[in-house]
């Protein structure tokens, strides 16, 4: 009787060390990589380890690619950007979720109905509209939007997780003589800061992943972002894969280190985004 | 509250909505009459724009045949990527659905690719690619088969492309196992009290109740790959013989590139009439298969 149930759990076991090991092994092979001499890296059949680490590969990496301005350009862009869309995603949300006033639905279908339409579609005539006030180079076309609600997902996903909130504790407020402000950032703001930490997580990804905008707007290799710089770097150091694996490394490293540091509300998060709309 | 409507509330309401509102009539609705305004013109950015009528739409089935390969290049892609996607997430979620040793940490471990900025996945993967030096060659390499230039060939650049991005796909993997959390346990017994099996379970049983996270991964998961980008631009330039050559990736040719701000605005509107089709045909064929709970 055990060898017929303990067959199947062992299997499942070996199953998921050999395929968890597969989707590590990118990893595994972008850190080699940033730690060979050229002649190793050029070597067939390829050494699974360097055989002494170069770790002067990344110093010498910096010299072409300086991460900590890229570092610096990307957060001038990211950490207003999560506030915007924090901030006004959530002042939406309350609105749609918590007042009474005419034309909610109205605005309530709008919101929905801008999420169907996908950002890709609208990316010209936003470039036309900001070179025509003068701004079409600079951070400000990647950082505005962020302000101007927040995306609508967003919106959305707060506004649901508001409704979950019993509307009691609104009533008992104004009744206290409670302004719609206090009951927002006073009652209901520490109730909601799981929905904010994911939506504040997945903003940071999105803005520090994005590659499209950076292209359009900064033309000024100063002022690239990481993402933006990595392109650039890959396509003009095209065969020296030591350097680019060390540039991918510290582009990569960022996300990834908060995702340790925040593992918890990025899957929560995903949950919510994915079984609750 | 004493009167439903009361004056205050509507001011601040509408106070608390104005960014919203703001975003919508400058970043929605404005740019959507932007893209059919400026697609019936030759502007180019330079020069004021003539109005030219239908002619961007006619020469986009006409003289140019890049559009039609892109059409193709994006649904190949996209498609491959989506139902790759879900199979391989599904078939993950349901191994770590498993009673097996160390499930939070095999969790965390095929999430990971999805934190990765896309561009940094893309660059690894070139260099796995890589036909001379790279990783997939040399494995190969054990089973005899002889070097293939994975990104060079019209055949494989697409599939390439594709397996990246479902190894990327750890949000899928994790929707997934919170949907297989939420099936019923007294369902299953059921069915192994009326003598089922495994198989009978997963069929009878999760396939059904699952099919609706199965269906909302499958759309969104389907919207996110139409308008890829980044592999393309950053892998393949598009190439080669365009065959990785999206949409997107013309507009954004078309647009940023060359400047005919014209010509990639009527590419924009017709490929977003083509992703409004794709997810109405989507919805559609989902009654066929979709089990709602209580209907």
């Amino acid at each position: 009787m055990l060898v017929p149930r303990l067959l199947p759990r062992i299997v499942f076991n070996v199953i998921a060390v050999i395929v968890g090991l597969a989707c590590l092994f990118p990893f595994l092979w972008m850190i080699r990589s940033s730690l060979m001499s050229n002649i190793e890296i050029n070597t067939y059949p390829p050494h699974f380890w360097p055989d002494t680490p170069q770790w002067m590969n990344y110093p010498n990496t910096l010299k072409a690619f300086p991460f900590f301005r890229y570092l610096l350009n990307t957060l001038t862009i990211t950490l207003p950007s999560i506030a915007g869309v924090l901030l006004t995603s959530t002042l939406a949300a309350y609105a749609l979720a918590r007042i009474d006033f005419p034309g909610r639905q109205v605005m309530f279908t709008l919101v929905i109905g801008s999420m169907l339409i996908p950002p890709a579609v609208t990316i010209i005539p936003i470039f036309v509209g900001w070179t025509t006030i003068g701004l079409s180079n600079g951070y400000l076309p990647l950082i505005v939007p962020a302000f101007l609600g927040g995306g609508a997902f967003n919106i959305f996903l707060c506004r649901q997780f508001l409704m979950t909130i019993p509307r009691d504790l609104d009533e008992a407020a104004v009744i206290d003589g409670a302004t719609h402000r206090q009951i927002l950032f006073d009652i209901l703001l520490p109730l909601i800061t799981p929905v904010l930490i994911a939506i504040g997580l997945f903003a940071f990804i999105l803005y520090w992943n994005d590659l499209l905008g950076p292209l359009i707007y900064i033309n000024n290799t100063d002022q690239s972002t990481i993402s933006q710089a990595l392109a650039n770097f890959k396509s003009g150091f095209g065969t020296d894969w030591k350097a680019i694996m060390a540039a991918s490394v510290m582009a990569v490293l960022p996300p990834v280190a908060l995702y340790f540091v925040g593992q918890k509300y990025f899957i929560e998060g995903i949950v919510l985004s994915g079984l609750k709309s | 509250m004493k009167t439903r409507f009361s004056r205050s509330n509507i001011r601040t309401a509408y106070l608390f909505l104005a960014p919203a509102i703001l975003g919508l009539t400058f970043i929605t609705v404005l740019p959507l009459l932007g893209v059919v305004g400026i697609s019936l013109t030759d502007w180019s950015g330079l020069e004021p724009p003539s109005f030219i009528g239908m002619d961007n739409y006619i020469n986009l089935f006409n003289g140019d045949n890049y559009f039609f390969h892109s059409v193709v290049a994006t649904l190949w892609f996209a498609f491959g990527a989506v139902i790759a996607g879900i199979i391989y997430s599904f078939l993950v979620a349901l191994l770590l659905n498993q009673k097996i040793l160390f499930r939070g940490l095999w969790r965390s471990v095929f999430f990971l690719p999805y934190i990765v900025p896309i561009i940094g996945a893309s660059v690894v993967w070139a260099w796995m690619y890589e036909s001379n030096f790279g990783v997939f060659n040399w494995l190969l390499g054990f089973l005899g088969v002889d070097k293939v230039k994975w990104l060079q060939s019209e055949a494989l650049a697409t599939p390439s492309l594709i397996a990246m991005t479902v190894w990327a796909s750890g949000n899928l993997i994790v929707i997934f196992m919170a949907g297989l959390q939420n099936v019923p346990r007294s369902y299953l017994e059921a069915v192994e009290i009326d003598g089922g099996n495994t198989w009978h379970k997963f069929r009878h049983v999760t396939l059904p109740l699952l099919s609706p996270v199965i269906f909302f991964n499958f759309l969104t998961c389907l919207v996110f790959n139409l308008q890829a980008f980044v592999p393309a631009y950053a892998m393949t330039q598009g190439g080669p013989n365009d065959s990785t050559l999206s949409m997107v990736y013309l507009m954004y040719r078309e647009g940023f590139m060359r400047n005919s701000f014209g010509h990639a605005s009527a590419l924009s509107l017709l490929f977003f009439l083509f992703i409004v089709a794709l997810t109405a045909l989507v919805f559609a064929s989902s009654r066929k298969y979709m089990f709602y709970e209580g209907e």
